[in-house]
């Protein structure tokens, strides 16, 4: 029977994608199908599951998925064919097989990781078994490299057979003499094609090995009662005929299998052989990513253009709520609306600055600057003196939306402020390396000088205190509003410059006290200009 | 705020720069520094003189003993970190107001509010008028006289010191004796 001919039996309980072979995919799977052997149903295959992969054809029994569930390689398939199905019977695939199954005989190949000879690349199992016929890597095929099965007494230079490993193989090697070449004379791996160090053709072995399986000539006796034909009819009990069928029609046309075999037994260049094979292989996946970047990026470019779009689209809508709704007050449709644009980010007075727009890098900066410059005196800058740099740069990209400033270009743009800018807004580093932007008030000099005046007139104050309390201005009272840590930063500069000077009260009280730095007073510096008062000597 | 002086309980008067809490933090500030620890200097200088005290220890800031009137101000709860101190010490050594003694080592100096060569003449002069000219003094005379004198417990190395210098002058000389040393002095040969 065919069925027992064509297909290997396998245990149904693994997951189907533990069965695949490396190189195998799997296309397409069906349920409640049943499986015809020859005319007639098969018994232990009557509720199953098939599925369809680039290489074989499984069906995973239903019952007793451990002993009734088979699968069978699609070399062996020669043609197919579709019924569809009348009222009582159901659809079916029928797949014709031919082809020399005893000549294939996958163990010696497949159990273990093996060796190739000529480029020493360990090769996993799991391919499939045309794929595992040649090295992965430098595609030498694999009986011209050592058989595990031979032991240490063969290596390629030997001339004795093979002894045991390749039964199976329809036409083995005549012999693994190396092959000298007609002009050089070195001695070359009997699998190569051209010299390895000439590149002149090798005249070729008399029996060349032949790993197309299917077809093949040898016609098999017939021992069954079909016509010639050996067959197998997949009964699709709940549908999904059409979808497997194609899934079929596919793998047959990819012919996976044969892919692998036809690269070796090219007459032509060694495509996947030897040194140029690798660096093609090398060549190809370098420009298989560039291609797939390249189209990654292309998306993003569509991207772009199309938020362009939505934001001109966004300014149209605004400009007509504010056209239809100037009279009276703003219905809530519309100012729901208007606030979500902005709240997008969709809706911005005035379009990003972007390098396309200004030819001249220079007059670009500018054009930055004077951007940066209202973007702080509407939101960044508007309550504060003092901001981080790292905060401006955020907020500035954050409100622009689209194009965002590297932070070099920002670095840039910087220097450029004071022109566009009242107050003016200039950078300030300080000794850890913090960078701020600051107006005239927080500057070193103007921020010592309050801060002496500011202690004096309070009393000593630790950091904390000072960030609270401290006045912008003496006479008016602004709120400073300056983060702790940038305080500790512009105190710490004022001490470097002498200004104040500081009561470690962690560690020099003689009650309580934390160690050292635990709580630091400021106080005006005392020791400037002090007269000594004490005991005079006598 | 006004910082007053303070006097002491042993009478000695406390500058006002001593009721700062600053003045007890080791600034970072170096130019600030320079002067919390010249004004420190003073002070301890001016102390060990009021009180006739010759060594100081980095322990001496942690622990009680002569010096608390001076490295701790309870008033204002502030104390003088021992680190902060042996920095003060430093500085005296290297302006020579004091040396390391025992040498080698760095946590006991012995100050020199006197110079030693002050201290020679000072110690010249109370031979002369105590009329011991010309004899063998042992040091434990000197040292420890049964009328006070400014000499009254000086360290021996600080003797030794001051001896050496009159020595160089030809006013003193110094005598091996049984049980110690001895010294002598005499007039400058005129």
């Amino acid at each position: 029977m065919s069925l027992k001919r064509f297909s290997q039996a396998i245990d149904g309980t693994i997951p189907i994608q533990a069965l695949l072979y490396d190189d195998e995919d799997l296309l397409g799977s069906q349920d409640n199908v049943g499986i015809y052997d020859g005319q007639q149903k098969s018994p232990r295959h009557q509720s199953g599951t098939a599925y369809i992969t680039s290489h074989r054809l499984f069906y995973v029994d239903g019952p007793k998925p451990d002993s009734c569930s088979f699968s069978i390689d699609l070399s062996h398939v020669s043609r197919t064919d579709y019924y569809a199905g009348l009222f009582t019977s159901s659809p079916k695939v029928t797949v014709y097989l031919a082809g020399d199954v005893s000549s294939e005989s996958n163990d010696e190949h497949a159990p273990s990781i093996w060796e190739c000879q000529v480029c020493g690349n360990r090769n996993s199992p799991g391919f499939s078994p045309s794929a595992a016929r040649i090295c992965g890597l430098c595609g030498v095929p694999r009986d011209a490299s050592d058989d595990p099965e031979q032991g240490s007494s063969a290596t390629h230079l030997s001339s004795s057979l093979p002894a045991s490993g390749f039964a199976g193989s329809s036409v083995p090697r005549s012999s693994k003499d190396p092959v000298p070449c007609p002009a050089c004379t070195f001695l070359n791996h009997p699998s190569l094609r051209t010299c390895e160090l000439c590149e002149t053709d090798l005249p070729r072995r008399p029996s060349r090995r032949e790993l197309q399986s299917a077809p093949v000539s040898r016609p098999h006796s017939p021992d069954n009662d079909e016509e010639g034909d050996m067959l197998i009819k997949v009964s699709f009990r709940k549908g999904g005929d059409k979808a497997i069928y194609g899934a079929l029609k596919t793998s047959l046309n990819g012919k996976v299998w044969e892919s692998k075999a036809a690269i070796v037994d090219r007459g032509g260049g060694n495509r996947s052989v030897g040194i140029s094979g690798i660096l093609r292989t090398v060549e190809n996946s370098v420009q298989e990513r560039e291609t797939s970047m390249h189209d990654a990026l292309q998306d993003l470019e569509a991207l772009m253009v199309k938020a362009k779009d939505m934001v001109h689209l966004a300014a149209e809508l605004n400009d007509k709520l504010t056209a239809a709704s100037s009279t009276n007050d703003e219905p809530e449709e519309a100012t729901f609306i208007r606030s979500s644009l902005t709240q997008l980010g969709l809706h911005i007075d005035n379009a990003p600055v972007t390098q396309d727009m200004t030819k001249d890098e220079r007059r670009w900066h500018e054009e930055l600057a004077r951007e940066l410059a209202k973007v702080l005196q509407a939101g960044l800058m508007r309550d504060k003196g003092i901001v981080a740099l790292d905060e401006v740069w955020g907020g500035w990209n954050r409100a622009r939306g689209v194009a965002l400033i590297p932070p070099a270009t920002f670095l840039q743009v910087i220097p450029l402020l004071p022109q566009y800018t009242t107050p003016q807004v200039s950078t300030r580093k300080f000794a850890s390396g913090l960078t701020v932007l600051h107006t005239p008030p927080y500057s070193a000099s103007a921020f010592s000088a309050r801060l002496a005046g500011f202690l004096v007139m309070q009393g000593s104050r630790t950091t904390l205190e000072i960030a609270l309390e401290m006045e912008l201005d003496m006479e008016e009272s602004n709120e400073a509003g300056m983060s702790v840590s940038l305080c500790k930063e512009m105190v710490e500069d004022c001490e470097r410059e002498g200004g104040v000077c500081r009561d470690d009260v962690g560690q020099c009280s003689i009650v309580g006290g934390g160690g050292v730095g635990a709580e630091v007073r400021w106080w005006p510096n005392l020791f400037v200009g002090y007269v000594w008062d004490g005991e005079e000597d006598g | 705020m006004a910082l007053s002086t303070h006097t002491t309980s042993t009478g000695f008067l406390l500058p006002s720069i001593h009721s700062a809490p600053p003045f007890f933090t080791q600034q970072p500030n170096p130019a600030t520094e320079a002067i919390v620890i010249e004004q420190w200097t003073k002070l301890i200088l001016s102390y060990a003189r009021h009180r006739n005290l010759f060594y100081l220890r980095v322990e001496d800031a942690e622990t009680g003993g002569d010096w608390d009137e001076v490295l701790r101000n309870d008033r204002i709860n502030r104390r003088l970190p021992p680190t902060h101190l042996s920095s003060i010490l430093a500085g005296m050594v290297a302006k020579n107001v004091a040396t390391y003694e025992p040498a080698k080592q760095t946590r006991s100096v012995l100050l020199y509010w006197r110079l030693p060569e002050e201290w020679a003449e000072v110690l010249h002069q109370w031979a002369s008028t105590t009329g011991q000219m010309n004899t063998i003094m042992t040091f434990y005379e000197i040292t420890d006289p049964p009328v006070n004198s400014p000499l009254t417990n000086i360290p021996l190395p600080l003797l030794r010191k001051a001896i050496t210098i009159l020595a160089k002058s030809n006013r003193a000389q110094i005598i091996a004796i049984a049980d110690g040393e001895g010294v002598r002095f005499f007039t400058p040969a005129k």
